[in-house]
Order: C-alpha cells, then sequence, then structure tokens
C-alpha cells in the first residue's frame, strides 16, 4: 500500500515537473507577442502542474480524501482546464472586442479562483466530506472542456492538414480519456482505472512536450509567410 | 468574398523580415518588389522599415538588410508561429 502512494506520489512529482517545463515553451508566443490571449496556455498548464504538486502534497497526508489539500488540487485543476478551453474558444475571434472580452473573462476567472481558495480555508469540516461526491461532476466538467479543446485544435488540424499539427488533438484526447479513467477509480475504485489515468495522463503530457520541444529546439521549418 | 482578416503590427514586421531575408546575400534589395510580397502600401513600407532600423533589426532604409539581431529576432518568430499553428492557435 505504501508502495502505491508512492508510485502515486512520483507520477504527481514527474507530471509537474513537465507541466512546469511546458510553461518555459507555453510563455514565448507571449514574450514575443505580448498578447494576453496568449496568457492562457501558460496559465493553463502552469495551474495543472500546481495542482499536481498539490495532489502530491494531499497523497503524502494521513487521511487523503478529507483535507483541504484534496479540494484545492481539484479546484486548481478545474481551473487549469478552464483557462485552456477559454484560450481556444477566444483564440478563434482575434478581433478587438474579444481581446476585451478575453481580458475581463482572464480577471474575472483569476478572481473567482482566489474567492474560491479563501471560501476552502473557511469552508467548516463537514462541507469538505462532500469532496467524494462532488468531485465526480467536476470531473465531468473537467472532461467537457478537455474535449472541447480537442475538438477545436482537431478542427485546426482539419482545416490545414499537417503531419506535425494532429499530436497536440492527441494530446489533449488523451488528457480527457485520463480524467474519464479517474472518474471511474472514483465509481467503482477499479485499480486498473486508477493506473491507466496516470498512465494516459504522463503519456499526454509526454506529447505536449515533444511537440514543443521539436518545434523550438528540432530543425527549422521553411514558413510561408 | 471572404474577408482577409488584419494583420497587426507584429505579423507585419514578421512578413517584412522574412521578404527582406529571402534574398540572395549579394542581392540588392529593391523595396517596391518587397511592397508586392508584403502587401503593404509604399509609404508605410517605408515607415515600417525606418521603425525596424530604430529596433536595430535592419541595417539600413534604402536597401535594407537583416542584422544579427533581426536574424534572431526573424528565427524566435518562426518558431513560435510554428508552435502556434502546431498547438491549433491562430496567429
Amino acid at each position: 500500500m505504501v508502495d502505491t502512494t508512492l508510485a502515486r506520489i512520483i507520477v504527481e512529482v514527474v507530471s509537474a515537473i513537465i507541466c512546469f517545463i511546458l510553461v518555459r515553451f507555453m510563455i514565448k508566443p507571449y514574450w514575443l507577442t505580448r498578447e494576453s490571449r496568449y496568457l492562457g496556455l501558460p496559465l493553463g498548464f502552469g495551474f495543472l502542474g500546481a495542482s499536481y504538486v498539490l495532489s502530491g502534497l494531499a497523497f503524502s497526508q494521513p487521511y487523503y480524501s478529507l483535507t483541504v489539500l484534496s479540494w484545492l488540487q481539484l479546484l486548481v485543476r478545474t481551473f487549469a482546464f478552464v483557462f485552456l478551453a477559454t484560450t481556444y474558444y477566444f483564440s478563434k475571434k482575434p478581433s478587438k472586442s474579444t481581446r476585451l472580452l478575453w481580458d475581463t473573462t482572464l480577471s474575472l476567472l483569476a478572481v473567482a479562483l482566489f474567492t474560491l481558495i479563501l471560501l476552502l480555508f473557511n469552508a467548516s469540516q463537514s462541507s469538505l466530506e462532500n469532496y467524494d461526491n462532488a468531485q465526480v461532476y467536476i470531473r465531468v466538467f473537467n472532461v467537457f472542456c478537455l474535449f472541447y479543446v480537442a475538438i477545436h485544435t482537431l478542427r485546426s488540424h482539419i482545416r490545414k492538414p499537417d503531419p506535425a499539427t494532429i499530436w497536440i488533438p492527441l494530446g489533449f484526447i488523451l488528457l480527457g480519456i485520463s480524467q474519464y479513467s479517474l472518474l471511474f477509480f472514483y465509481i467503482d475504485r477499479s485499480l486498473a482505472a486508477f493506473t491507466g489515468a496516470l498512465v494516459i495522463r504522463l503519456m499526454a503530457l509526454a506529447v505536449f512536450l515533444s511537440v514543443s520541444y521539436r518545434t523550438f529546439y528540432g530543425p527549422e521549418k521553411k514558413m510561408d509567410t | 468574398m471572404k474577408r482577409i482578416p488584419r494583420r497587426d503590427k507584429l505579423k507585419i514586421y514578421g512578413d517584412l523580415l522574412s521578404a527582406l531575408s529571402s534574398g540572395a546575400e549579394n542581392e540588392k534589395i529593391v523595396l517596391t518588389r518587397v511592397q508586392v510580397q508584403v502587401n503593404v502600401p509604399f509609404d508605410r513600407l517605408k515607415s515600417y522599415v525606418s521603425e525596424l532600423k530604430d529596433l536595430g533589426l535592419v541595417q539600413d532604409e534604402t536597401s535594407p538588410r537583416l542584422t544579427e539581431k533581426g536574424e534572431q529576432f526573424l528565427r524566435e518568430y518562426r518558431k513560435v508561429l510554428e508552435f502556434m499553428i502546431r498547438m491549433g492557435l491562430t496567429y
């Protein structure tokens, strides 16, 4: 049992490290353009990494399911997926009004996240015990966010088919399957679903890392201007 | 008729630097040819070239060639553009 917990902590730490490396790549479009609509990706992956750190910490606690940490990691992870979904939603229409709307949405999301975190620290122990029920609904929402992003990226790939652009939709699909698999684990406590979720998550993050690395450090591709 | 999306300044700078870097090493850069490639009015092209010179990205305004900084910026710009395409984001 101790080994399972240790394995889970290791997976969480590795996932967090990959996410923070991804943030370094994902912040580059923002550094170059200084456009706030490109903040969604680094924020999304940054929060995802933070949620894995919190998850690892929560697993090292004795009463995992009842701690504030488990709520916190669920909340931060959900916001990570919401940041990613809104980034893709607003990327479709880069006009002045949508840029303003994106800035407002980004600010509102940040305020909502910090308000919820404050509420969490002031919540009573009895309300925290609803975690097992609440996480099922929240994870269903996470799956919807991830499949929205997957469909969006898949449509971009279909519009301009290129072998290099198929990997990102695949990564988001894998991340969605990982969340879906975790849902099964929390419903029927299946160990296969749990292990599968962790393995698929690592595969998804490896896909993102590989695409990012190959783009910035791979051979230069002649671009059409 | 399909509407052509407006380019922002960074995209125009990127297109302009790409057009300036596309010529051969000893070939003289003709601004009117660059104007056709970048698709901007000539007076605006001249002001963009002047801005790029102020930023240290091109050497001179009459027959502009990319500086080391300009080459580096263009490489980074292409990589970021490629990354955004791969991520399924439009720019």
